[in-house]
């Protein structure tokens, strides 16, 4: 068996921008997965001791609903595998809108479709990684936060928010590889990301060995990038 | 003088169980009341339920002129004058020792940044830790944090400093020097303080009245040397030989 190395330089502007797609849907996911995690996060932990005081009156039976919609949403995510819920989003989503709606041409390009479904998936991942940093807080800081008068807002700003965001950075990271990794899967529905590259020209050459072996190296340079990134944020952010 | 802080036949049940049975006491301005008792007798409740972090079960309190149990602007009113400092400190840890300070005027007095921290930073100097104010809570020792956490306490301006067992999860060589703060300010500030604690020294020392609970009542209350030599109930008697000892 021979080993060509000509094959990867002759393939690496492909690859490469194979690496810079799955770079892209990784990085809007993981912002936007961000922002749907904190969200369902505290939402499955709204109007509980963990974020101060127990809410009274209206506000009571509004936390136990938000409470189960981002339940809800993390169980369903959870629930089922993320190559069915691109694969649902690209092929099935568009029909069922046409089903339901007078809209004829509706589609949704499959670049969109990956990073909508790496947002709503690390979203749901995030969301307990951030619930269990809360829960973690010690209440003794929440009660010394409340005996100053300072509000609820304030107390998760300044207090549980800090301290927590130090105790999600390990997990995160975990999650921000795996969905790195994930992106892989969007080979399904067409999404010219790194592995899809690499399936191309593997169809083309035949050139297993060299293609699938840069490809791996590539992944793993950028899940380095990321682990790197977040050990320094770790570092950076010590509590002595 | 009028009475800061009121309780009438307060009850308080935590499910089936009541910590705080029919507790009737006033404390007035000025006051230094210092509390004991076995554990489990209810006085850590009594101080948390003044300061709204237990709700009482029913019976009357009134702090500051306001009704317990309020709406939520009227119970930061009412922190915002009764300040509590805690067994366990609880400072912030992301903080430096001068932010953990500064944090209450600035956030819950609205004062601004600089101002809140030049506040902070004569605390400190009362407290003896001028030099540490860069310090981070877990680069400091017990008694130096709890120092900060009266530090803190003070620095929003209460009427009422409450304290939960200040000393209690202190080395014993870290003891005296809370306890001098504590008498600093009692002496100093005529702040109206309710101190939960075994100190018997301090109590003497400090204290204008001394309450022995047990069981979730109030059963011995007067002058502190008075109730030290002559308890009246076995209870306190047995007790007050308990403590003695250690």
């Amino acid at each position: 068996m021979d080993f060509e190395f000509s094959v990867i330089t002759e393939s690496l502007p492909a690859l490469l921008a194979g690496a810079k797609l799955t770079w892209i849907i990784t990085i809007l996911g993981i912002i936007g997965g961000m922002v749907c995690g904190v969200l369902a996060g505290l939402g499955r932990i709204a109007g509980t001791e963990a974020l101060g005081e127990k809410p009274h009156g209206i506000f009571k039976p509004i936390c136990v609903l938000i409470r189960y919609l981002s339940g809800g949403y993390v169980e369903m995510i959870r629930g089922t595998p993320i190559i069915v819920q691109a694969m649902f989003l690209y092929f099935a989503f568009p029909m069922l809108v046409k089903a339901v709606t007078d809209i004829e041409r509706f589609r949704i390009e499959a670049l969109t479709a990956a990073v909508i479904t790496i947002i709503f998936n690390a979203g749901a991942y995030i969301a307990e990684i951030v619930r269990g940093s809360v829960i973690s807080v010690n209440k003794g800081l929440l009660e010394a936060g409340m005996s100053l008068g300072i509000s609820r807002f304030q107390l998760i700003v300044h207090v549980i928010g800090p301290i927590a965001f130090r105790r999600m950075i390990p997990p995160l990271g975990n999650q921000f590889i795996i969905s790195l990794k994930d992106t892989s899967l969007f080979i399904v529905i067409g999404v010219g990301e790194l592995t899809r590259q690499g399936q191309e020209i593997m169809a083309s050459n035949f050139r297993a060995l060299e293609i699938w072996l840069t490809v791996a190296v590539m992944y793993l340079i950028m899940t380095t990038v990321l682990a790197m990134s977040l050990r320094q944020l770790e570092r950076k952010m010590k509590i002595f | 003088m009028p009475s800061i802080i009121e309780l009438k036949n307060v009850c308080k049940s935590f499910g089936h169980t009541e910590v705080l049975h029919n507790i009737d006491l006033s404390i007035q301005e000025g006051e230094v009341v210092v509390i004991i008792g076995p554990s489990g007798s209810g006085k850590s409740t009594l101080l948390r339920s003044i300061n709204c972090l237990e709700m009482i079960t029913s019976g009357e309190l009134i702090v500051d002129g306001v009704r317990i149990p309020a709406e939520q602007d009227r119970i930061r009113q009412i922190r915002l004058e009764v300040g509590m400092v805690f067994q366990q400190f609880n400072l912030f840890p992301h903080m430096t020792a001068l932010e953990n300070v500064a944090f209450g005027p600035h956030k819950a007095r609205k004062i601004n940044k600089s101002e809140a921290t030049e506040i902070a930073r004569g605390l400190l100097y009362k407290v003896g830790l001028a030099e540490f104010e860069d310090k981070f809570p877990g680069q400091l020792s017990g008694g130096q944090q709890q120092r900060v956490a009266i530090a803190r306490a003070l620095a929003v301006n209460p009427k009422v400093l409450l304290f939960d067992e200040p000393t209690s999860a202190l080395d014993p060589e870290m003891i005296g020097e809370v306890l001098d703060v504590m008498k600093s300010i009692a002496k100093d500030s005529g702040m109206t303080m309710l101190v939960v604690t075994h100190e018997m020294g301090f109590a003497a020392q400090a204290g204008n009245r001394l309450i022995f609970m047990d069981d979730g009542r109030i059963v011995e209350e007067g002058k502190p040397g008075e109730i030290m030599k002559n308890p009246q109930s076995e209870r306190l008697k047995d007790f007050l030989g308990h403590v003695k000892h250690h």
